[in-house]
């Protein structure tokens, strides 16, 4: 007779992953560590959060579960259940980095971000990408999707960045959820009542063949113990996050303009003829590409007038010493879905071989000589559509989050200015594995986790009470003013709007560079500024106080 | 969502907090602590607003059988009154493990 392992909820799973008589769990629910934010909009919260972090021992070897409940809230990570997962990962890594092995295990049950705390989500999730990228060179990081919610939004950004993933044919993965790909997109792009499409799309089976998840197991407690010890014993990486000559190979041979069904797809991807591929820098073109606000500053702080590149949506160049990487807008791009900005399959992968060649060619310099690395943010989303779902979208944001981790923890200084919107999983890619975020003080610029008539309908509430819920909760707001309060801007310039272009505005701009550049000299290449700075800590109006309360209790609990 | 607070009078100790079920679609979360009050404290978080009467008469049973003397959080997301139930007594046969 099978156990069930699907059936279990998140507490049971962990237990029944680990050697009976060896757990222990940490911030557990007689913890008193409750999410702040729900209550305040009429939601009943989870005394643990929605997160699981069990210590123990899998056939004998050192092992902590962390394990997302996907019935209480679709999974959702907010402010405490991300600083609960990203504080045990920092554990996991510290006692790994002190010669402790030790094999961190998530089991992602999830929508992704907790769109009732969408800006504390992003940041948390960005958070957890960058641990798991740094664990990642010293053990295996497993993760199971064994369905239910399965793995979608920003944490199916973390799955496509695990060493190794297990599923069961009951599990779904992707990054925006049909429903939310109507919304924006319209029921022609994807018919959210069309259940078979979505299964048969988003499902393990098509995701084995394409090689979006390692392996599917039964739906059986003993056959994923198996799993995970044959995982972990061989060492198992498909480094997914580095699959970008493959994708933009496959993406040169496909005709976005013509419809693709699951079928034309495996044909194509068992076919893909795979090319080096490298972005040269962008020059000054003859006519002025898309406006955007991405645009105009890649243009003023590089010197580069109507910058064309090879890749229209991305451009790339070096000037004063720094590399400069936008994410911009072509009106006329023969991918449909990132004709407004949007971060598309072809651009996470060419920002991520934009940073790769740059981590590369600066190998053999020491930290602190490496290419700074200025992300300049403008975007309204990621790509809202069937073939990038089909393709795997997750994973081309996934390795451009990697890129930026990677050459942020190999020593380059990485500022993101934003000029423009940083909204969704476009953000998680392009932005938020910087370590200083210098914005505009700008109205006009969005910054969420979601838009609103998306946001509205996946949390089942009018749009009229979800900006009633913007007022009183400062990570639901829209506006970057309101983010500030959450302590995550290095600074707020004042003066200058996105679509300037006066030398004053330009050097007002350059020096707010060159100030947040150095204050990273001799800092721990890290994102712990974002809790430990004055708003965040001292929290008037949010700021990062529950995070903080989380750190400093699974320090306390860690080694009890 | 309604917050409901209640006191029962109750007589046995419980030597050590409990934890059972998980706040999903017509379920509910039930935590024991032990107390050193001379009576029951009940913080219950509802989804499901207005049944107050319903909660009481669910309760009074409960404790008219089982009179646990302890702190009890619940957040509940539309159990209904037999749900309710169910986790109230397996938390307290969780007490019996251990």
């Amino acid at each position: 007779m099978s156990n069930s392992f699907v059936e279990l909820h998140a507490r049971q799973r962990a237990l029944a992953l680990l050697d009976q008589g060896t757990t222990r769990e940490l911030i557990g629910p007689f913890d008193n560590m409750i999410s702040p934010h729900l209550e305040p909009q009429n939601i009943v919260p989870e005394a643990d959060d929605g997160i699981v972090i069990m210590k123990g021992q899998l056939d004998g070897k050192d092992s902590v579960i962390i394990a997302i409940e996907g019935a209480f809230q679709g999974g959702g990570i907010g402010e405490v259940s991300g600083a609960k997962i990203v504080s045990a990962l920092e554990h996991v890594l510290a006692d790994n980095e002190a010669g402790h092995t030790e094999y961190p295990i998530i089991i992602l049950d999830t929508g992704g971000v907790r769109l009732q705390e969408a800006n504390y989500g992003l940041l948390s999730i960005s958070e957890i990408h960058n641990m798991v990228i740094a664990l990642k060179q010293y053990v295996p990081v497993i993760g199971l999707v064994p369905g239910r919610v399965g793995s979608f939004g920003g944490m199916s950004i973390t799955n496509a960045l695990l060493s190794y993933v297990i599923g069961t044919d009951k599990a779904r993965i992707g990054l925006n959820g049909p429903e939310v790909i109507e919304q924006e997109a319209g029921v022609k792009e994807w018919d959210a009542s069309d259940k078979n499409l979505i299964w048969n799309t988003l499902g393990t089976k098509q995701r084995q063949a394409t090689g979006i998840i390692d392996e599917v197991v039964d739906d059986d407690v003993k056959a994923f113990r198996t799993a995970i010890s044959a995982a972990i014993n061989e060492n198992k990486d498909s480094h997914r996050d580095q699959r970008g000559d493959f994708y933009l190979s496959l993406l040169d041979q496909l005709d976005p303009a013509k419809p693709l069904d699951i079928e034309g797809y495996d044909k194509l991807f068992k076919a893909v003829e795979v090319k080096e591929h490298h972005l040269a820098a962008a020059v000054s073109g003859s006519k002025p590409g898309t406006k955007s606000r991405g645009r105009n500053w890649f243009e003023l702080l590089t010197g580069i007038k109507k910058a064309q590149s090879d890749v229209p949506t991305v451009l790339q160049a070096q000037a004063g010493g720094r590399q400069y990487i936008a994410i911009v807008p072509d009106e006329n791009n023969r991918f449909p879905r990132v004709r407004h900005g949007e971060v598309g399959l072809q651009e996470g992968y060419t920002v991520a071989s934009v940073v790769n060649d740059l981590i590369k060619a600066d190998a053999d310099k020491p930290a602190d000589q490496k290419t700074p690395i200025v992300i300049v943010v403008d975007v309204p989303s990621q790509a809202y559509g069937y073939k990038e779902e089909l393709i795997g979208i997750h994973m081309s944001l996934a390795s451009a989050a990697s890129a930026y981790a990677r050459a942020r923890q190999a020593g380059h200084k990485v500022v993101s200015f934003i000029p423009g919107d940083a909204v969704s999983g476009g953000f998680l890619a392009q932005g938020l594995q910087s370590n200083r975020l210098v914005a505009l003080d700008d109205l006009d610029i969005t910054i969420q986790a979601m838009s609103k008539a998306s946001s509205a309908r996946i949390t089942q509430r009018t749009i009229a009470e979800l900006e009633e819920a913007t007022k009183h909760v400062p990570a639901m707001a829209y506006d970057i003013e309101n983010y500030q309060k959450l302590g995550s801007l290095y600074n707020l310039i004042k003066g200058v709007k996105g679509y300037d272009s006066s030398d004053e505005a330009v050097k007002t701009v350059k020096k707010a560079l060159d100030e947040a550049f150095k204050s990273l000299e001799g800092v721990k290449p890290d994102l712990s500024f974002r809790y430990t700075n004055d708003i965040a800590v001292e929290g008037v109006a949010g700021g990062r106080k529950a995070t903080n309360k989380v750190r400093a209790l699974m320090d306390a609990q860690w080694n009890k | 969502m309604e917050k409901l607070h209640f006191n029962y009078a109750a007589t046995e100790k419980i030597a050590h907090p409990v934890h059972i079920g998980v706040v999903a679609s017509g379920d509910l979360e039930v935590i024991m602590k032990p107390t050193t009050n001379s009576e029951s404290t009940l913080d219950i978080v509802t989804g499901s607003d207005g049944f107050k009467e319903v909660w009481g008469n669910v309760l009074t049973r409960f404790f008219d059988r089982y009179p646990l003397l302890a702190d009890f959080e619940i957040n509940d997301f539309g159990a209904t009154p037999g749900v309710v139930n169910l986790r109230l007594t397996q938390a307290m046969e969780a007490l019996k493990n251990e």
